[in-house]
């Protein structure tokens, strides 16, 4: 009955799929279309943990499926579009680089991180190609946060680099136990609105969210 | 049979143009030209005189016979309805898309020849383009070729079966992409509009008139379907047929019928749906399937399927 989720490689088009969204934020130019992105980025996750937890019958994972679900698919998104309503700003500014030089660079760094994982020498998992996967979205996470020059879009950044190493913990153990997964996710929570706030006050301070303009001191 | 698979190409592929143009007219609440109109246009321009600048040289006069010549050498090389295609022993994926490069390059002299801004123009946007898109074409179609271990097209339709994997997947929408910048369609460019400031294809070809026009027309309609001909080929080849008995074409031919108006209807989905984008943010669009098509490339190696 399981057979499905082998024959039609389920797993491996959902990872490919996080993968590709957490790509598809370097194309993105309305914040707006980012926490979009970042939304499917999270579901995917969460449907990727529902079918693992389907696949090796643990009721364990079904919850933090569902956990996944409402804090990184519900509740964190809700929350970064009511600080850009806030803070009334649609657009990110011109990014350091071009779109299609930040693309290109997102694509080498995947090549990269295949090419020196390409032996999973230490997964047991329940597949062998999700960690590169998810070493390859924590990385372009980082990447996101270099190059993004307004504060949202940096922390939208974070969450994707967070997404990456959530995956990479769940596919080496199967997911940790639900108390730790439930920790961390709160404290993902709490810094999310930390630094949404902290967005917020850079705008009322400095009328604007550029973080290249926080070069002079204030007294 | 074998032999003869490529005349559907040179036949049909007015129809096709007309049939999308069909579709495209119905979604956007008009009636829109019957879907023989191409055939009409062709007819006419074959009966008309011409007028060649005073200025060209034999490269202009020589174009549009190369550029014809070089598509339907093309089609040879790609099964249609059999895997048997006529030149199939002789040239594999790489040689189509060098075949495809002769005549763009001698298109662009042609633009070049007559001294027009409007040609240079359209020459100099043709290329850009066509440098970008390349190497997607390239990618996605080495994804599809490495799984079947040859480049042959013909090879690579046998291999590929029911399932999918993600590489593939990806391989498909980077080609999309590709086929979309290949024919001059929107997003990229508009195959309706005469409008100097946009035309990329159309600016090369505005010094041509009469049968030469024809020509190149008919040249760009075969162009068109032999790239769709190739993606279903490549990532749809269920149902075509692996010998040349009747009963086996039959099938293979309804079913290549029945794709083709897949992709015409998709075609005229996109383009009534997009609007046109700006030539300088073509980098972006043609990037984003660069990836696609690397990142198709590289999950291949990764998950070894």
């Amino acid at each position: 009955m399981k057979n499905w989720i082998q024959v039609f490689s389920v797993i491996d088009f959902i990872s490919v799929g996080i993968l590709l969204t957490a790509i598809a934020m370097n194309a993105l130019k309305r914040i707006e279309s980012c926490i979009k992105d970042y939304t499917f980025n999270s579901l995917l996750l969460s449907l990727l943990i529902a079918i693992v937890a389907f696949m090796v019958e643990e009721t364990h994972l079904y919850i933090a499926s569902i956990v996944t679900l409402l804090s990184k698919g519900l509740l964190i998104p809700m929350f970064l579009r009511k600080i850009v309503r806030q803070m009334k700003v649609t657009h990110d500014a011109e990014p350091y680089i071009s779109n299609a030089l930040s693309l290109t660079i997102s694509g080498i760094l995947v090549a990269v991180v295949y090419a020196s994982l390409k032996e999973g020498i230490f997964v047991t998992g329940f597949s062998k190609n999700v960690l590169q996967i998810s070493i390859a979205v924590i990385l372009i996470g980082l990447f996101i946060m270099i190059t993004r020059r307004k504060a949202v879009t940096q922390v939208i950044g974070l969450l994707f680099m967070e997404n990456g190493l959530f995956l990479a913990g769940f596919s080496l153990t199967f997911g940790m136990p639900t108390i730790i997964e439930l920790g961390v996710l709160f404290d993902m929570l709490m810094g999310v609105i930390i630094l949404g706030i902290f967005a917020v006050q850079i705008k009322r301070y400095f009328a604007s969210a550029d973080l290249d303009k926080l070069t002079i001191l204030k007294g | 049979m074998e032999y003869f698979q490529f005349l559907i190409i040179i036949i049909f592929s007015p129809l096709i143009n007309g049939i999308i143009k069909k579709i495209k007219a119905t979604m956007q609440g008009r009636r829109g030209p019957g879907i023989l109109q191409p055939y009409y246009d062709l007819i006419r321009l074959f009966k008309k005189d011409m007028v060649i600048s005073s200025v060209t040289s034999w490269i202009f006069k020589a174009t549009p016979y190369i550029v014809f010549t070089a598509t339907i050498t093309a089609s040879m090389i790609v099964p249609v309805i059999t895997t048997k295609a006529s030149l199939g022993m002789m040239g594999d994926v790489i040689a189509l898309i060098y075949i495809f490069a002769l005549g763009r390059f001698f298109m662009a002299l042609a633009g070049l020849d007559a001294g027009t801004a409007f040609g240079g123009e359209g020459s100099s946007r043709e290329m850009t383009v066509a440098i970008l898109v390349e190497p997607i074409m390239m990618l996605s179609i080495f994804t599809a070729a490495i799984s079947a271990g040859s480049t042959n097209i013909a090879r690579i339709a046998q291999i590929q079966g029911i399932f999918y994997s993600p590489s593939h997947i990806l391989a498909l929408f980077a080609f999309i992409v590709a086929i979309i910048a290949e024919t001059g369609r929107i997003p990229v460019d508009n195959p309706d509009t005469h409008l100097e400031l946009t035309m990329i294809h159309e600016g090369m070809l505005l010094e041509y008139s009469g049968p030469y026009l024809a020509l190149m027309e008919w040249a760009h309609y075969m162009k068109q379907m032999l790239l769709f001909t190739i993606a279903v080929d490549i990532f749809f080849p269920l149902g075509i047929s692996n010998n040349t008995e009747f009963s086996g074409i039959a099938i293979s031919f309804s079913a290549y019928i029945l794709k083709m108006l897949f992709i015409a209807f998709l075609t005229a989905f996109v383009e009534s749906t997009r609007a046109k984008m700006r030539f300088f943010q073509m980098p972006s669009l043609l990037g984003w399937a660069f990836v696609l098509a690397l990142l198709s490339l590289l999950t291949y190696i990764m998950m070894g399927k």
